[in-house]
């Protein structure tokens, strides 16, 4: 079969690099916003994914991972009372002010465990190990926090809230939401630190015995900690998110930001279409005229839009995916998975023929008998 | 006539402009016979543009009858009227309206495909038609690199794919010069003869009459006898 369409696409390449720009615009503002959005929300829950923790304890109606609130660390105890619990300890997460070499102040979000390496927490050492912070006043740093903190080395000392820590490794990966670096130290430490901490925790970490049957040990957890919520790791992700999407009109912005990027490229797309449809006119008349049907007619028009939409998502996604290493470099994450793109290149194909139904009304009034006038 | 390929009965047509109603046709018969080239003469405004529309399907009657190919039109279904036009009719048209970005060959194997026609059989069968017209060194020309005489060429190939047995062709040498509108002329009157098909050309040409079998002049809707038109001319 001749494609009329595929020809007449590509005879008239000005129009056509126009079309396939704009569908590759719509298509990378899309992909890298929501790779954006993606990567922020991952962020947002990058602890709780780590942390192989099946449950956690939390104070009542704790909004996020970062917002933590405390509660007494006896609660421990009663967790690790529950059969079908192998595991349960204290974690405290909590803001401190750290200061720097230069002296000013700034936020750290600090992570206090006993025992870090039972729980996965950090994952990502690059130097040291988390066995050092049981010696003396210790800390890991991630190395994010370089960006808030200015240069530094494990050696190095820095005071956090009045009491000097010696930088005994460094992590990578582990960075917070707010953009607030994470720093790693022993439990005891954190307590000293802060007077509300002493005998309280923020959370309690649990982790089921094989087999166990996680709702039924999540009701009795409930149950035995009337004051506190207790959530799978799911839902405690679901609600970290939830609170940034909901909480901070992030996921408004979002909505918009596609909503945009998909009315820009229907514009586009449509546009480009419906005057190319207009400038065809007497082709369509023609094939009209020799038996075409409406039919045939809307065929090439939608034949045009689907070949627009691929070859715009094509060159939409290889940018997209090919800044993603150039925005890594200044901490942005552009999270993008297969799943994804997949639903995208669905949306663009949905969007370029939406867009191709506008000249369908134009072409279907063509009057066939138009061949016969000069 | 037995052999005849198109024809219209008592054939009307009226433009309804607002309250004004136009009859541009009023009562029009007359036959085309295969093997028969009729040449279709008047002045503009004349009605023959209406009529050949009508005979070529596109427009329907306001009354009267029409055949094609032996089989009487039903005028009010668009899709028995489109599946004669791809199954027994060929257009010429004066501005050729060749597809630009289709090659010579595409444009003619295009048309096949349209009237149902595809793949090898199309291919086969586009490359035969245009050898027939020929441009079998043409082929891959796009019409932009043809003269007129051989865009004209390429839309008769165009119009012969598929051998629909009548050939309706709307003042086909008008952006001709002299030369190349007699090479036209006489192919026409070879496809009428040759093939057995039956040509209605509408013109202003004289020089169809060199070829016509039979000139029919139109007038205010009405036919009147051919030489009292090329008179009138």
């Amino acid at each position: 079969m001749v494609s009329l369409a595929r020809k007449n696409l590509f005879h008239d390449r000005l129009r056509f690099v126009i079309t396939v720009a704009g569908v590759a615009f719509a298509v990378t503002l899309v992909l890298v916003q929501v790779g954006l959005f993606m990567g922020l929300l991952d962020k947002s829950t990058v602890t709780i994914q780590h942390a192989n923790a099946d449950l956690w304890i939390t104070s009542h109606n704790t909004p996020n991972v970062d917002f933590a609130r405390t509660f007494p660390e006896t609660a421990v105890l009663r967790a690790r009372s529950v059969p079908g619990v192998t595991r349960a300890d204290n974690l405290i997460v909590a803001f401190m002010t750290i200061q720097l070499p230069n002296g000013a102040a700034e936020g750290a979000l600090v992570y206090a465990l006993e025992d870090f390496a039972s729980w996965n927490l950090p994952w990502n050492v690059q130097q040291g190990s988390p066995a050092d912070l049981k010696r003396g006043y210790a800390l890991l740093m991630d190395r994010s926090a370089a960006l808030r903190y200015g240069a530094f080395a494990v050696g190095e000392q820095r005071e956090i809230l009045g009491r000097r820590f010696r930088i005994v490794g460094t992590t990578a990966e582990a960075a917070s939401f707010t953009t607030t670096p994470i720093v790693f130290m022993d439990y005891r430490n954190a307590q000293e630190l802060q007077e509300p901490l002493r005998g309280n925790t923020t959370y309690v970490l649990v982790r089921l015995a094989p087999g166990a049957d996680a709702r039924a040990v999540q009701t009795e957890l409930r149950r035995r900690l009337p004051y506190n919520d207790v959530l799978t790791r799911e839902e405690w992700a679901l609600q970290s998110r939830n609170y940034w999407v909901k909480s901070t009109g992030l996921g408004m912005s979002m909505g918009v930001t596609v909503f945009l990027g998909i009315l820009v490229g229907i514009v586009i797309v449509a546009q480009t279409l419906y005057t190319s449809a207009v400038e065809h006119i007497k082709e369509f008349g023609t094939v009209k005229a020799i038996g075409g049907s409406n039919f045939a007619i809307y065929r090439i028009l939608g034949e045009q839009a689907l070949i627009a939409a691929v070859i715009g998502f094509a060159l939409g996604a290889l940018f997209s995916y090919a800044a993603r290493p150039l925005m890594a470099e200044i901490h942005l994450n552009v999270l993008l998975s297969p799943a994804f793109s997949a639903v995208v290149f669905a949306g663009t194909v949905l969007m370029c023929l939406g867009a191709a139904l506008v000249s369908f009304r134009r072409v279907s009034a063509i009057d066939p008998a138009l061949v016969f006038r000069t | 006539m037995n052999d005849t390929v198109l024809g219209v009965r008592d054939v009307t047509k009226v433009f309804a402009e607002g309250r004004q109603r136009v009859e541009v046709l009023k009562g029009i018969t007359m036959d085309v016979a295969a093997g028969e080239l009729v040449a279709l003469e008047g002045p503009s405004g004349s009605g023959k543009t209406t009529l050949l529309s009508i005979m070529g399907c596109i427009l329907t009657p306001s009354s009267g009858e029409l055949a094609v190919a032996g089989r009487p039109v039903r005028s009010s279904d668009e899709a028995a009227l489109r599946e004669v036009r791809r199954q027994s009719i060929g257009f010429v048209f004066q501005q050729y309206n060749l597809f630009p970005a289709l090659t010579a060959l595409e444009n003619v194997e295009y048309s096949l495909n349209v009237r149902g026609v595809s793949g090898r059989a199309a291919y086969v069968e586009a490359k035969r038609v245009l050898a027939r017209v020929g441009l079998g060194d043409r082929l891959g020309f796009l019409p932009r690199d043809l003269s007129g005489g051989q865009k004209q060429r390429v839309a008769i190939a165009r119009a012969l794919a598929g051998s629909p047995p009548v050939l309706l062709a709307d003042e086909p040498t008008a952006n001709l010069d002299t030369a190349t509108g007699a090479q036209i002329l006489d192919l026409f009157q070879e496809l009428a003869k040759a093939e057995d098909r039956g040509v209605l050309v509408v013109t202003h040409d004289p020089k169809v009459r060199r070829v016509a079998d039979r000139v029919v002049g139109i007038r205010d809707g009405r036919l009147v006898d051919g030489d009292e038109e090329k008179a009138a001319a």
